[in-house]
């Protein structure tokens, strides 16, 4: 039995061929995951389907019979509610033909209830992430003494921070964690998913456990994990007493200080990532695990060739969504600022640290904010890269 | 008609998108006319308009804060002079770290909603003097009550003759030891260090498998640069010459940093420490984290209000070879906004409150540094007049033996306290070479203040 489509596939099963008005596959575009293909357990296999009209979404579902597509069209199914009378066009008199209704067809009506319930959201974005970023921008070409006054300077701020040792010390050091964070919170996500992936008691108080970490504020983990690597006296430092290595100090090193801090981010937010792991790896189709199990396959086969490739888009997400964390994030700030302060010597002081002291602990709003832009612009460049591999984040399955 | 059917779905309680979004719609608008209205943060006007007789006050003490007895002290100085005055001080607690190195200050003063009185460091008075919000106090001060403070505790806050802060509290540098910790070691009163190779050698011997012998600031912000000046100051160190020229290029300044380095790599103090850092007594000397603390004044009242069971000795800061005894004073001043609501209501309080002639004004300092804190004052007729107070026990100690020799906590501006910073935290806890460091510092600082045209730096 065929599964009744979703209601804005229904335009497309039944256009083949129409150009599609724009604000109807603006809609849908925003409405249902661009690029993500819709899986319908059909018989024969599963088969991916596109959501943009293309031709070789008749043939699929023709392979149903005939009576498929005049099954999910035609009018007289009285359990479906018709769209509106253009839906009968393919069965009645050509849509430019008849005369226009008066008003909105029904799809536009759909495409205005879309833009409306996205515009409180939008606004606020708008209003409050919009528009300071862009003054933000505009005040890194002026010197703000926080105090009132404003004096342009152009590109003075940006050529301060050129010639500023700190800023690219801030530089390397967001870097390298970016680098550590991104893989690490990666790996352990999708280890920790696949660990738990399979559902019984167990596994499900693992999950719970493993999440634990992000129901706890960050301040108090940060302070936690600061008696934990305390000197001499905290769990980590006796460890490596034990282990022969006294006077280790892994968060009052320099050289140390950063994996600690990363090692914390990665415990704190693994369990969020494992999650996101999980809810793709139930998306992947248990047929394909058993049609490569009659083939022979190793589950080390089966996890490279259909596990990895399945997950791309959840892949992708994990590392945007890290690498924005990763630098602008609120471990980002919040633990590193608790645990080190951008200590011991500058060895963990992150950029946004830095902007934070120069903009509220010496009143230097205007380098800060060019700081801030600078920052913005690597990260665009960053998530511009990872979208172009990609090609936009779209994922084509055969 | 049956086939131009509803084009919106109707669900069972007869409510349709339609008129939902109608409703929401509705909804928020009466919203959005009642907060515009209505909200005192979001209505500044009125909200201005009506606090025009009352000045706000922001500290870090109280209603809100832990100790009971500073709390009072701030309640009853607001009560009495509500009591007394037509415009009335209200007192609005701000968290300590938040005040300290949050942005909740900086964000009112950048929006122009500054607070009317508030408390300033030394730190930061030529952040907020060259940012021009400072209010003259001078006016409102007269000649006597303007001589009774010491020059040496008033000068920096005073810019050209004319004084912009009114300091609170003394609150001197000292070192506070465990006498427990150093009968386990088999030592007494003769072994306090008086140099400091007296003082590593003293830190190591106390130095055991779970505790430290000596404790440093190991934190980089305005209070690690604090307790590291005196040390500077012994040796003869200076950051600028009298030509305005950067002098943290000699042999005073790389001394000090030198020491701070062997301190850590000889063992003998942490990298990391335990409570609110270097200035919580009671978390690490107190936890019997370590033997021996570099703690200010206030270690008094810390230990005998919260570690009660620990026994502690108090030392002055020891000197090195050649050296002459200096240690630090800080504490906090009382300043005016200039750009507040009422400046001149404000500076007419803070000149009642404490920089007045009259018993009480003189009193309610002796009481903040005796009753709420242990504190050394920063008047002369306060000393006198709480002579009794400031002579008995360890504050005796503090009046007789350290605090001639106190120099203030210096002002400088954030660049050059940046500096100093990041150079200390090289060569203490980054191993680097304190006459590399102190070349390079010296360097950055007579390239800053080459283009610096603020206030002086003291």
């Amino acid at each position: 039995m065929l599964p009744i489509p979703h209601p804005a596939l229904r335009a497309t099963f039944c256009h083949k061929g129409e150009k599609e008005e724009f604000g109807t596959r603006f809609a849908k575009s925003l409405l249902l995951p661009q690029g993500e293909k819709v899986r319908q357990g059909m018989r024969g296999g599963p088969q991916a389907l596109t959501l943009w009209p293309t031709p070789t979404l008749g043939p699929s579902l023709k392979e149903e019979g005939d009576d498929g597509a005049k099954t999910l069209c035609s009018p007289s199914e009285t359990a479906m509610t018709a769209d509106t009378n253009t839906s009968m066009a393919s069965t009645e008199t050509p849509a430019k033909d008849r005369p226009r209704p008066v008003g909105l067809t029904s799809r536009q009506r759909e495409a205005l209830a879309g833009y409306l319930f996205l515009a409180p959201d939008f606004l606020g974005l708008l209003i409050f992430v919009g528009l300071p970023m862009l003054l933000a921008l505009a005040i890194g070409f002026f010197d703000v003494n926080g105090f009132g006054t404003f004096n342009f300077v152009g590109l003075a701020n940006y050529l301060r921070m050129a010639g500023d040792p700190l800023f690219w010390q801030c530089m390397r050091v967001t870097l390298s964690y970016v680098v550590m964070l991104v893989p690490g919170l990666y790996l352990s996500g999708l280890g920790l998913a696949l660990l738990v992936q399979r559902t019984n008691r167990f596994n499900t108080v693992m999950r719970a456990l493993f999440f634990t970490p992000q129901m706890v504020s960050v301040v108090v983990i940060a302070v936690i994990w600061q008696f934990f690597s305390g000197d001499k006296i905290g769990l980590a430092a006796r460890l490596f007493t034990s282990l022969g290595m006294p006077g280790v100090s892994i968060l009052g090193s320099p050289s140390l200080a950063l994996f600690t801090v990363v090692f914390v981010s990665v415990w704190f937010l693994m369990g969020f990532y494992m999650l996101i792991f999980l809810g793709g790896l139930q998306d992947i189709p248990q047929q394909y695990y058993e049609a490569a199990r009659i083939d022979g396959a190793t589950p080390r086969q089966s996890f490279w060739h259909i596990t990895l490739p399945l997950l791309r888009p959840t892949s992708f997400f994990v590392l945007l969504v890290s690498l924005v964390a990763a630098v602008a994030g609120s471990q980002a700030f919040d633990l590193v600022y608790v645990m080190t302060k951008g200590g011991p010597a500058n060895s963990t002081q992150m950029m946004i640290i830095y902007i934070y002291q120069q903009a509220f602990q010496y009143s230097a709003f205007g380098y800060a904010a060019a700081m801030a832009s600078i920052l913005v612009v690597v990260l665009l460049a960053l998530t511009g890269v990872l979208f172009l591999l990609t090609r936009g984040g779209r994922f084509d399955f055969e | 008609m049956s086939d131009k059917t509803r084009s919106t779905p109707i669900t069972p309680s007869g409510l349709n998108r339609r008129r939902l979004l109608q409703g929401g719609a509705t909804f928020a608008a009466a919203g959005a006319v009642g907060g515009i209205t209505g909200f005192p943060f979001v209505n500044r006007l009125s909200a201005r308009a009506a606090d025009a007789q009352t000045l706000n006050f922001w500290n870090f003490y109280a209603p809100g804060g832990d100790v009971k007895t500073q709390v009072d002290w701030f309640t009853k100085m607001a009560a009495d002079y509500n009591a007394s005055h037509d415009i009335k001080v209200e007192l609005d607690y701000v968290p300590n770290a938040d005040y300290m190195s949050g942005s909740k200050l900086s964000t009112a003063f950048a929006s122009g909603q500054g607070p009317d009185i508030f408390l300033i460091s030394p730190g930061d008075f030529l952040r907020y003097y060259n940012g021009g919000v400072l209010l003259d106090l001078t006016p409102y001060i007269d000649a006597q009550a303007q001589a009774d403070f010491p020059e040496g505790i008033i000068a920096s806050r005073k810019v050209d003759g004319k004084i912009y802060g009114i300091p609170m509290e003394l609150e001197p540098m000292a070192f506070y030891y465990s006498k427990k910790a150093f009968e386990d070691a088999k030592l007494n009163e003769n072994d306090i260090p008086k140099t400091w190779d007296e003082l590593l050698e003293v830190g190591k011997k106390l130095t055991s498998g779970d505790r430290y012998g000596l404790l440093f600031e190991v934190q980089p912000g305005y209070y690690q640069n604090f307790t590291w000046y005196p040390f500077m100051w012994q040796g003869g160190g200076e950051f600028q010459d009298a030509n305005g020229k950067s002098a943290f290029d000699s042999p005073g300044v790389v001394a000090a940093l030198k020491l701070w380095q062997d301190a850590i790599n000889s063992g003998a103090a942490p990298r990391q420490l335990l409570g609110g850092g270097g200035g919580d007594i009671v978390a690490n000397l107190g936890a019997g984290y370590c033997a021996i603390q570099n703690v200010g004044i206030w270690g008094i009242s810390a230990m005998d209000n919260n570690a009660k069971d620990v026994p502690y000795g108090i030392f002055k800061l020891p000197t090195p070879p050649g050296g002459k005894y200096v240690t630090v004073g800080g504490g906090w001043a009382f300043v005016a906004n200039a750009k507040g609501k009422n400046p001149e209501a404000a500076g007419k309080f803070i000149a009642w409150a404490l920089a007045s002639m009259s018993p009480d004004s003189i009193q309610r300092e002796v009481d903040w540094c005796t009753v709420a804190k242990s504190d050394m004052p920063t008047r002369t007729s306060a000393l006198k007049q709480g002579a009794d107070a400031f002579n008995k026990g360890n504050l005796a100690l503090f009046a007789k033996d350290i605090l001639p020799g106190v120099r203030g906590e210096p002002r400088l501006p954030p660049e050059v306290y940046k500096i100093i910073s990041d150079a200390i935290q090289q060569t203490q806890l980054g191993g680097a070479d304190p006459q590399a460091t102190a070349t390079a510092a010296s360097k950055q600082l007579d390239a800053f203040l080459a283009t610096y045209k603020g206030a002086p730096m003291l």
